[in-house]
């Protein structure tokens, strides 16, 4: 009895100081975020100095126009950067997803851009859409075309698609990886059912990628929700507030107004709305699992 | 009343003599120190950088830098400010920092050196230091809690401070017969005129990007054509007709500027005008001596330079940086050594000569300066209109910043009613400063 007893905890017992570690390690720097969220605190006081004012930064931020603004862009950025880097990334990795001569070079190539600095892409982007000199639009002048303002109309479709452009590659890198371990089986089986490429790609491979798929979107729009550097180089959040993403207002509010406690909740809305996200893709991609599993099993029953 | 201040400090340095001719080397006491110190990168750090051996030489005091970006500088100050023992013995401040340092009590006040006959140079002469910014960047504690006053101290030295000047393309205003713009009427005919008289060349290169840039650029035009953001009773009075004429001022600069001139920082409005796309800059004159480097400037040998044109009144800008000792260094004294001798009049010449901005009224009366520099003249005579109280030096300043500065960049961008625009502004703001507990007492 004792034994058995023994052999349940033993592997909890090896599991314990790494997971008090890690515990302490995430959840500490997250409760003092947490803590100070609910008081009145400035970058000269500690946390203890800091006068307790209960939900007075939630509220603020509840009714503050200039936060659902920003709220508002950064929705509205995530939610084009992850479909258009989706689109693309899957489409070039089926496009890719073959042995030609120098196919490793090419792929070599289409993931440089997310190797670059953050800020070095920003100051790139930025020269690129500089009104007179920019490489845009020098090339709308070489064709007769009327010039562009490109960070001052178009600011945030320019943002975009900077984003685009760096990490387009992350999607594709990985949809690749998806691809390339999908059973051979299955796609031999299809193509001697006389399945097109197409039908192939719609009812074989996207369906078996699609958990991979959507961690990758998953995490791609964590990332897409706290973009900082390049869109601060570029725009610094202008004109207007009309390419202030969530992250550069908590930077700002956190440097420039000082004002900690309101950062901090407002980094606490952020959280919950990830953590809503998260939640619900996660709980697609278990459907999603399943109807893979389900594919799976078909597949190797005909086969 | 800052007159009184420097007076006593005048005095007090003078009194210093009798006590300090007993030492036969002032520095002799802190030789072999080593102080760490925290400068921006910024053309004037730059430049002082290169005049730190001699002190070394002289005072046998070593000087180690930590040298960051401004903001970047700001942010690490922030934390390093706020511990019981500081890694820095003397630092560089933007001027907005010099509210919230005060505040949270981490400089130290400077009567105490300037009255210790051991380190207070009898020759330092604080009465030619540069008035407006030493109003603006040195003291704290008087007149709306910024500015000199009867309660007010010394809390640090201008250094790489900055005034507004007007850089203008002498060719093409000759050309079209366009005089230099002396007044506000002048300057926007002038901005506007030029893009029909010269096609594809925009009138003044401005800042106008989102945020503090926008509110920079508001500011600049608001305290000449006879605005202020708060009256004396901290009433915001932003949205009266000086403030909605300023805004206008800027709307007209912007429409008539150079392609894209809506999303212009500071040094792409200066690269603007450098390279010939923008006949007239207004701005700080860190950016001037730009215009004259043949690796930097296309327009060399074609710019003239004037004072900031007259509104209702002259008020040209005041900031950029001064040097101050953290309340948690570890060698107040030695750095206080090091801050007094390189805003001397033999170090602000130095580093002046080596392309930092005076401090000091008799360096811009320099000779040699201004042989080597010829705007230099201009710049020291736009120096006796600078204005102390373009823009309120207070802790809340920040916020309040960024709401103009995002306010006008969409007057700019989204031609919102200008006055709609400013009354909005003024009700946010007062609510920030009711926040901050300014009308307790009314």
């Amino acid at each position: 009895m004792r034994t058995a007893m023994a052999n349940r905890l033993t592997p909890y017992m090896f599991m314990a100081p790494a997971a008090i570690i890690m515990a302490i390690a995430l959840m500490y720097p997250l409760g003092y975020m947490v803590w100070g969220s609910f008081r009145d605190w400035n970058p000269s006081q500690t946390i203890g100095e800091a006068e307790f004012v209960g939900l007075k930064n939630y509220i603020f931020l509840w009714n503050d126009p200039n936060f659902h603004e920003s709220l508002g862009v950064t929705l509205r950025f995530a939610f084009f950067v992850v479909t258009i880097e989706m689109i693309i990334g899957v489409g070039l990795a089926l496009l890719l997803d073959r042995e030609i001569r120098g196919i490793s070079v090419l792929r070599t190539m289409f993931i440089l851009p997310m190797m670059i600095a953050p800020v070095v892409v920003g100051l790139m982007w930025r020269y690129m859409y500089h009104p007179t000199v920019g490489t845009f639009n020098r090339f709308l002048d070489s064709i007769g075309l009327p010039r562009v303002d490109w960070l001052g109309d178009y600011a945030l479709t320019s943002v975009i698609i900077a984003d685009i452009w760096q990490w387009t590659p992350f999607i594709f890198i990985l949809s690749l990886a998806a691809l390339q371990s999908l059973p051979r089986s299955a796609l031999e089986a299809a193509r001697i059912d006389g399945a097109t490429g197409w039908q192939q790609i719609i009812h074989i491979k996207l369906p078996l990628m699609m958990p991979v798929l959507i961690v990758t979107a998953l995490l791609r729009l964590i990332d897409a929700f706290k973009v900082l550097e390049v869109i601060l180089v570029m725009t610094e959040g202008g004109p207007g507030l009309s390419t202030e993403i969530l992250a550069l207002r908590i930077s700002r509010t956190a440097t420039e107004f000082r004002e900690l406690g309101v950062a901090a909740a407002m980094s606490n809305y952020l959280l919950i709305l990830l953590l809503l996200l998260t939640v619900g893709m996660f709980a697609f991609n278990r459907w999603q699992e399943a109807r893979a599993a389900r594919l799976n099993a078909l597949v190797e029953e005909e086969s | 009343m800052f007159k009184g201040l420097k007076t006593t400090a005048v005095g007090l340095t003078t009194a210093a003599i009798m006590a300090g001719a007993a030492y036969a080397n002032p520095y002799e006491e802190y030789a072999g120190t080593t102080l760490i110190v925290n400068f921006p990168a910024h053309p004037h750090y730059n430049a002082a950088m290169k005049v730190l051996p001699e002190f070394t030489k002289e005072t046998g005091i070593e000087v180690e830098v930590d040298q960051l970006p401004y903001l970047k500088m700001r942010e690490r100050q922030t934390l390093e400010l706020a511990q019981d023992e500081g890694e820095y013995d003397l630092i560089s401040y933007v001027v907005f920092s010099k509210a919230d340092y005060v505040f949270a009590d981490q400089l130290e006040n400077l009567a105490k050196y300037f009255m210790n006959p051991k380190l207070a140079d009898p020759n330092y002469d604080a009465g030619d230091l540069i008035d407006g910014y030493v109003e603006n960047i040195g003291v704290a504690g008087g007149f709306k809690g910024y500015l000199p006053g009867p309660t007010g101290s010394l809390f640090g030295i201008p250094f790489g401070s900055e005034t507004s000047v007007l850089a203008y393309r002498k060719d093409i205003f000759e050309k079209h017969g366009i005089p230099t713009p002396e007044t506000y009427d002048q300057l926007l005919d002038a901005a506007c005129k030029i893009p029909e008289v010269e096609p594809g060349m925009g009138g003044m290169a401005s800042r106008a990007a989102s945020g503090h840039q926008a509110s920079h650029a508001f500011l600049l035009h608001l305290a000449p054509l006879g605005g202020r953001v708060f009256d004396d009773a901290w009433n915001p009075i932003i949205n009266n007709a000086a403030g909605v004429e300023a805004a206008n001022a800027l709307k007209t600069i912007v429409d008539c500027g150079p392609e894209g001139a809506m999303s212009f920082g500071p040094s792409e409005a200066a690269n603007a005008f450098a390279t010939g796309q923008a006949a007239m800059f207004m701005d700080s004159i860190a950016f001037m001596p730009g215009f004259e480097d043949p690796e930097r400037s296309q327009v060399v040998g074609k710019v003239g330079y004037a004072m900031h044109p007259e509104g209702v009144r002259r008020g040209s800008q005041t900031g950029g940086f001064g040097i101050g000792i953290p309340k948690n260094a570890e060698n107040k004294e030695a750095a206080f050594l090091l801050m007094q001798w390189l805003t001397s009049k033999k170090g602000d010449l130095m580093v002046a000569m080596e392309g930092g901005n005076p401090s000091r009224f008799s360096t811009y009366q320099d000779a040699g300066l201004n042989e080597k520099y010829p705007f230099a003249a201009t710049f020291g005579e736009a120096l006796k209109f600078a204005d102390p109280d373009w823009r309120p030096i207070i802790p809340v300043w920040g916020k309040i910043n960024a709401d103009i500065g995002t306010t006008m960049s969409k007057v700019l961008t989204e031609d919102l009613d200008i006055q709609e625009a400013l009354d909005g502004v003024a009700e946010r703001t007062r609510a920030v400063m009711d926040d901050a507990g300014y009308y307790t007492w009314q």
